[in-house]
């Protein structure tokens, strides 16, 4: 389902001295898997899954999601990739401030490939899974913040996508709340069978993931800085 | 939701900087496009009033001021003809239609003008008859008036009801009311649109009798003696329709030639007129109302820049979520056209509507009459160029967003 092999890529700023490198010697997860993707704060957890997203495009090795090789597709098809087959979750939620939470996730049902043909029946019937069939019109300030990751994860898995890629989705919320939205999450997955990739800072959670890839050591000083570190001595 | 619910959706979200962006361009289009339909309805009802008559005699002085005076009911007039004049020209076989004008009275600001029964006669252009009556008739004696439309709406005269004239062409406090002749109203028009609705129309015959008899007698006393004397008998101008308009010139030659006063084409000096004095008047104001639409524009530049700034994150998370560039291009594309739309639908009802509001003041002042929800050519064209700027003013954010990457703006936020 998903596989990556000796990527690397540069990270930071164009300024070579001020970039970091992104080394994946290997990662694989098979489809309906649970991976908890652990680590210290910017080790490339989130590198990791914007590349399987196609947000981000490794300069060597090779990012196969689905059987497709991402780095053959033009920016155009990783979009369609993303719409396709990754549903995305992120820490801060990132919901749109004017609509409702039915609107949250039919806008995401409404764009690139997914396009569905009836967005708002679909948002309805997720947010009821998520359990928010009763804040279908609430806009994201009237929602408490565990409500807010509920809208964002019935918008993940509204387009059917079979990837989540949840980027610390509890690291906002309290202990309770965070193990509600952790518990939903992974019910979620187990019962569609869709392979979830969860970066998390905690360790309980990681614990009751079937699977954990330690992130730590993926990321460290540039190959030129080292290089130009090497001349200069 | 399609593209432009969604952008009405962000609109609605940042409504202030959205209703000031939307009243900074209204004003803009508002000052343009009421300049162009002030411009176009005054010279179409200017030109209505000067396209009556192909000539205007006069007596010496400016051929402008003799228009004005003799049609648009305005100026002061330029000096008398001798009555003769006019009977010559009324016999002459080139002439469709004459009428003398005889000035020197008025009635709450309206002319009382003197001339003949036939002047209601004039006929249009293709041949129907110009003026109609909505009451009453034309007069029979000499004492009997006819009053234009507007003069009847403001006066509330009736048929049958009496007046006195003041004397003087425009009303002033303290002038001499010829309290010895009263008129009487035997008919009223029909609007025509045109000066001719705010004046009052008399026999020529009454305008001499109440002048010579003031003159001589400051009393009333029959005009039966003072018509005897001929040789004292004068117009202030007479009007002409020509059977053939092309001989204009000609016969303007010949009146100047064979008499001491003036004849002009009113037509010609109108036009004159508008491009010497107007003209540049409302290019100047057509300039201030393009540089304000210009501010506009650019107004709609800076607040969809800054708006799609401001939402560089929802843009990247609609990114994230599989939207392709060129639809989250077009949805803040859509915010500007909505923008600018609304701007140029409120500049127009803000343009039409204050024209409108002003046609009763521009009527009772010069008596034209405006059509304020006409839409002249050079005001579309002015819409559709402001539409344009819009247009271009709300590409360059939509670009910036097509050309962003999701990535860093959804880093910005973490």
């Amino acid at each position: 389902m998903i596989r990556l092999s000796k990527v690397s890529l540069h990270l930071g700023k164009s300024d070579q001295a001020a970039s970091v490198q992104f080394e994946l010697p290997h990662f694989e997860a098979k489809a309906g898997e649970l991976v908890a993707l652990t680590g210290p704060s910017v080790c490339g957890k989130s590198t990791l899954l914007n590349l399987i997203s196609g947000l981000r495009r490794s300069e060597e090795g090779e990012v196969v999601v689905s059987g497709v090789n991402l780095k053959n597709l033009t920016p155009a098809e990783l979009d369609r990739h993303r719409g396709a087959n990754c549903g995305m979750i992120f820490q801060t939620f990132h919901l749109l401030a004017p609509f409702t939470a039915t609107e949250n996730v039919a806008v995401g049902l409404r764009f690139g490939a997914r396009n569905h043909k009836n967005p708002n029946q679909m948002a309805v019937e997720v947010l009821n899974r998520v359990g928010l069939g009763d804040r279908l019109d609430a806009c994201p300030d009237q929602l408490s913040v565990g409500q807010r990751q509920r809208v964002a994860i019935a918008r993940a898995i509204a387009g059917d996508a079979p990837i989540l890629l949840a980027d610390e989705p509890t690291g906002s919320l309290d202990p309770q709340t965070g193990w509600e939205i952790f518990t939903l999450l992974k019910e979620i997955a187990e019962e569609d069978n869709r392979t979830l990739l969860l970066v998390t800072h905690d360790p309980a959670m990681a614990e009751n993931m079937p699977k954990s890839f330690d992130c730590s050591e993926l990321v460290g000083p540039a190959k030129n800085t080292l290089v130009e570190e090497v001349s200069a001595s | 939701m399609n593209f432009l619910v969604m952008a009405w959706r962000y609109l609605k979200f940042r409504w202030l900087v959205s209703l000031l962006t939307v009243l900074g361009i209204s004003i803009g289009v508002a000052l343009v496009c009421a300049v162009l339909a002030l411009r176009h309805e005054s010279e179409r009802a200017l030109s209505r009033d000067a396209g009556l008559y192909d000539l205007v005699a006069g007596g010496k002085g400016s051929p402008l001021q003799l228009v004005l005076s003799s049609v648009y009911h305005l100026d002061s007039p330029t000096g008398n003809l001798p009555y003769k004049v006019y009977e010559r020209l009324r016999r002459d076989s080139r002439v469709l239609w004459a009428a003398p004008v005889g000035l020197g009275d008025n009635y709450s600001g309206y002319r009382i003008v003197g001339t003949e029964k036939h002047f209601f006669e004039l006929p249009k252009r293709n041949g129907d008859p110009f003026f109609q009556f909505s009451k009453g008739k034309a007069f029979d004696d000499r004492f009997e008036v006819v009053l234009g439309s507007q003069v009847a709406e403001s006066s509330k005269l009736n048929i049958g009801d009496t007046f006195f004239g003041t004397h003087g062409l425009v009303e002033v406090p303290g002038a001499e009311v010829h309290r010895d002749f009263p008129y009487r109203v035997s008919g009223i028009l029909s609007p025509t649109g045109t000066a001719q609705d705010r004046a009052i129309f008399g026999t020529l015959k009454s305008v001499w009798e109440i002048h010579e008899t003031e003159d001589l007698l400051h009393s009333a006393i029959q005009g039966s003696a003072i018509m005897a004397k001929d040789k004292t008998k004068e117009t202030t101008a007479i009007l002409i329709r020509l059977k053939t308009p092309g001989l204009r010139l000609w016969m303007a030659d010949e009146i100047r030639e064979g008499t001491d006063g003036i004849a002009s084409v009113p037509i010609n000096e109108i036009m004159r007129f508008q491009q010497g004095i107007i003209g540049p008047v409302q290019q100047i104001l057509l300039a201030v109302a393009g540089a304000v639409v210009g501010v506009s524009c650019l107004t709609v530049l800076i607040t969809l820049h800054q708006a799609a700034e401001r939402r560089r994150r929802d843009i990247a998370i609609l990114r994230s979520l599989g939207a392709f560039p060129r639809e989250v291009a077009t949805l803040v594309f859509s915010e500007g056209v909505l923008l600018t739309a609304a701007g140029i639908l409120l500049g127009l009802l803000i343009g039409h509507g204050g024209l409108a509001l002003a046609v009763g003041p521009f009527r009772e002042a010069t008596g034209l009459l405006l059509d304020a929800w006409q839409f002249p050519r050079s005001e579309l064209l002015a819409v559709l160029t402001m539409a344009g700027c819009g247009a271009i003013a709300s590409l360059f954010p939509a670009i910036s967003c097509y050309k962003n990457t999701p990535i860093q703006d959804l880093q910005l936020s973490e």
